[in-house]
């Protein structure tokens, strides 16, 4: 059922119907069950945008503890900051707290949500995690930031601790965003749009934070967290996907910028971490196309799209077509930020308006429920 | 003879790191400190238990250990491994850096 769930992504309703209909007892459960999901689903995000209203109206709620993980595996571990407290002396807590802070005030001030739920959730993070954690994560409930390869002897060492990057701390904190909203599946095509959304609203954290216009900023993922032992400048780039690190240890990065360069594979989910390079530097194309400061235009029109538009199944092409439909709606048709958000996509190969590529799925759920071969 | 394959996937960089020791090729110390992790870690009766669903940016490992009389592979993650699995899952990931 699980796998299923997953396949079931661009089923559209009428076949599912046709399914409920025409199928055996359990393919008709099946189909049934999904269809009346998609209903449910769409009756939460009525109640969810009335929610959202409702928060508009009220003052900010930032709530931020940072828990301390003493180098264990323990979530959350021990509570070592909280909102009102003094600056600690630990550096990494200090991070944690200032990026979940800079995250949440960036969501509220440029996109009126109110912080992870839009209902004023506390931001938990933890620091410290594990020994030579070379990884930060959100775990469905709080942020996670491990210290690196510190336990390595320093001529080896790849990786500084991870709350050294504040978009890294957008990213993650971002990915609780999506949970609540748009909930994009973690594997292949709506993984990596998770991923993308991460990257954006993590970098325009950063972007907003230093001032930079879309032309300034640098674009980088995670900046900061190589060490000099490392040939890079970061993680990922939005700006050149593929060109952050090339380096004998690491190899080279592997992002693709084009369709015509997509990964298919099933490692990390389906490539979430990969093929993300290509939503990226749409969004990049499309904030350069737009000029000024990202997070203002191009990053509402991402916003809205991940608030209103995207589903748990949506792929690439949805995601062109809507974030073409949400910047017509806030700036309308034809406009230049309209415009913007076309040729952000062209540029890595999706036509806007193409109905989208899911022949393989489709024909994979109707093997799973037996009705093709 | 005693095989280990350990594969670390997916990670907020997505980078694939893996391992492949031979028990009998290590110094006797180091190929005593595994075994007993194994053993301590009942491995041959570990379930899977990876992270239904996902959890963004969180590591995936795998873990294969094959003896003369069997073999076995664990899929897991760094929030759903069991707690007897993660002194050996720590030991093979800190080996797979160090690389
Ligand atoms: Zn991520």
């Amino acid at each position: 059922m699980h796998k299923l769930r997953n396949i079931l992504c661009i089923i559209p309703p009428h076949m599912l119907r046709e399914i409920g209909e025409k199928g055996t007892a359990n393919q008709r459960t099946l189909a049934l069950a999904t269809l009346s999901h998609s209903n449910e689903i769409r009756s939460l995000r009525f109640q969810k945008e009335m929610v959202e209203r409702a928060a508009m109206m009220r003052a900010p709620t930032k709530q931020r503890n940072v828990y301390d993980a003493k180098n264990g595996s323990q979530l959350p571990g021990t509570l070592v900051r909280t909102e009102g407290d003094p600056i600690s002396t630990d550096t990494a807590v200090n991070e944690a707290f200032d990026g979940a802070g800079a995250t949440y005030d960036m969501f509220f001030e440029v996109y009126g949500r109110n912080s992870i739920d839009n209902n004023g959730m506390r931001l938990d993070s933890t620091v410290h995690y594990q020994k030579g954690f070379d990884n930060a994560f959100w775990d469905g409930k709080q942020m996670v930031y491990g210290d690196g390869d510190e336990d390595l002897p320093p001529a080896e060492q790849l990786f500084r601790r991870f709350t050294a990057s504040l978009d890294v701390i957008g990213h993650e904190l971002t990915h609780g965003v999506t949970q609540f909203e748009a909930n994009l599946n973690y594997f292949s095509q709506p993984g990596a749009l998770n991923e993308s959304m991460s990257d954006v609203f993590g970098s325009l954290v950063k972007q907003r934070l230093r001032g930079d216009t879309a032309g300034q900023a640098d674009w980088i993922i995670g900046e900061g967290l190589f060490t000099s032992n490392v040939n890079g400048v970061g993680i990922r780039s939005m700006k050149a996907p593929g060109t952050a690190y090339n380096d004998p240890v690491l190899g080279k990065d592997p992002q693709p910028a084009h369709m015509s360069n997509y990964v298919n594979t099933i490692e990390d989910n389906g490539g979430v971490h990969i093929n993300s390079g290509i939503p990226n530097h749409a969004f990049y194309v499309a904030s350069i196309e737009i000029g000024g400061n990202a997070w203002e235009k191009a990053g509402q029109i991402w916003y809205k799209t991940l608030a209103d538009k995207l589903n748990s199944t949506s792929n690439f092409q949805d995601a062109a077509n809507l974030t073409f439909e949400a910047a017509g709606e806030l700036f309308g048709a034809n406009s230049l930020e309209q415009n913007a958000v076309k040729k952000g996509w062209e540029e890595v190969g999706i036509a806007v308006g193409a109905p989208p590529q899911g022949e393989g799925c489709l024909t994979a759920v109707l093997r799973a429920v037996g009705l093709a071969k | 003879m005693t095989r280990i394959e350990f594969e670390r996937s997916g990670g907020f960089m997505g980078r694939k790191v893996t391992l492949n020791l031979n028990l009998d090729e290590l110094p006797p110390d180091q190929a005593q400190t595994l075994s007993l992790l194994i053993d301590e870690s009942d491995f041959f009766n570990l379930p899977d238990s990876p992270a239904k669903p996902p959890v963004p940016d969180s590591f995936l490992y795998t873990i294969t250990v094959t003896t003369d009389t069997r073999q076995h592979t664990v899929h897991t993650s760094d929030t759903t491994a069991p707690e007897r699995l993660r002194p050996l899952l720590i030991d093979l990931s800190a080996r797979a850096r160090a690389r």
